[in-house]
């Protein structure tokens, strides 16, 4: 064997099974969707804040059709109340 | 006031979209529809509103929580705001004048809890569906 069939076989080969391998472990979480949030990671996501869906055809329902009308920037309609209570943890 | 909203970044959603910025977004569609059933269905059996936000806190978080619930309180009837910051390893309920009735701060201290049995196992939305459902248990059936 030539030099370079040797380093092919004896180096190239092993590469590529490392290679796949790596890919195969690794390769999904990395290429496909959001990371799986681990305790102590920081957390570079922008912030998201969530309402429920009103159930079809209530008052919430139209107040949300003319909400999203306004792109949410506007119609205020409840009066602003205080926070009582809560609780509070950390991990 | 909605200038607070924009300052703070995000803006109030009616559930969470899949298709809404998906690079930048921090749970899968299938996350959101898990985080989205969970909240309507404890809205809707309780009566309450829970709102979820996901994400940094100003310091002192605690206060940063009670200003989100104050924008939200304009918004919804009967708010209860889940507020969690997995950065800063925090969550904090708020509860307002009529779902404090509802929801006394033992039952909010025992959703926490359980909130943080799954976030200190990296099951960020799994604590946040579990947090939602004990809270619409101790709310119990709506008017």
């Amino acid at each position: 064997m030539s030099i370079v069939e040797t380093v092919l076989v004896f180096v190239g080969i092993p590469a590529l099974i490392i290679a796949v391998l790596a890919l195969l472990v690794y390769g999904r979480s990395q290429f496909k969707g959001p990371n799986r949030y681990r305790p102590g990671k920081p957390w570079n996501f922008p912030p998201v804040w969530y309402l429920p869906h009103p159930a079809p055809g209530s008052a919430a329902e139209t107040d949300r059709l003319a909400l999203e009308s306004t792109s949410g920037a506007s119609a205020p309609r409840a009066a602003q109340q205080k926070a009582v209570g809560g609780a509070s943890g950390e991990w | 006031m909605s200038g607070e909203v924009s300052r703070r970044g995000p803006a109030l959603q009616y559930g969470p979209r899949a298709d809404a910025d998906a690079v930048h977004h921090p749970f899968s569609p299938r996350q959101l529809a898990r985080i989205d059933e969970a909240m309507t269905l404890s809205s809707r059996e309780s009566g309450l509103t829970f709102s979820v936000y996901v994400g940094s806190l100003d310091e002192p978080h605690r206060a940063a929580a009670e200003s989100l619930f104050e924008i939200l309180s304009e918004r919804t009837n009967d708010p209860v705001l889940v507020a969690v910051s997995p950065g800063q390893r925090v969550l904090h309920i708020v509860t307002g004048t009529e779902s404090a009735a509802r929801l006394p701060n033992r039952a909010c201290a025992l959703a926490a809890l359980g909130m943080r049995a799954s976030f200190s196992g990296g099951d960020l939305v799994g604590g946040i569906v579990t947090g939602l459902r004990m809270l619409a248990d101790s709310a119990g059936a709506g008017r």
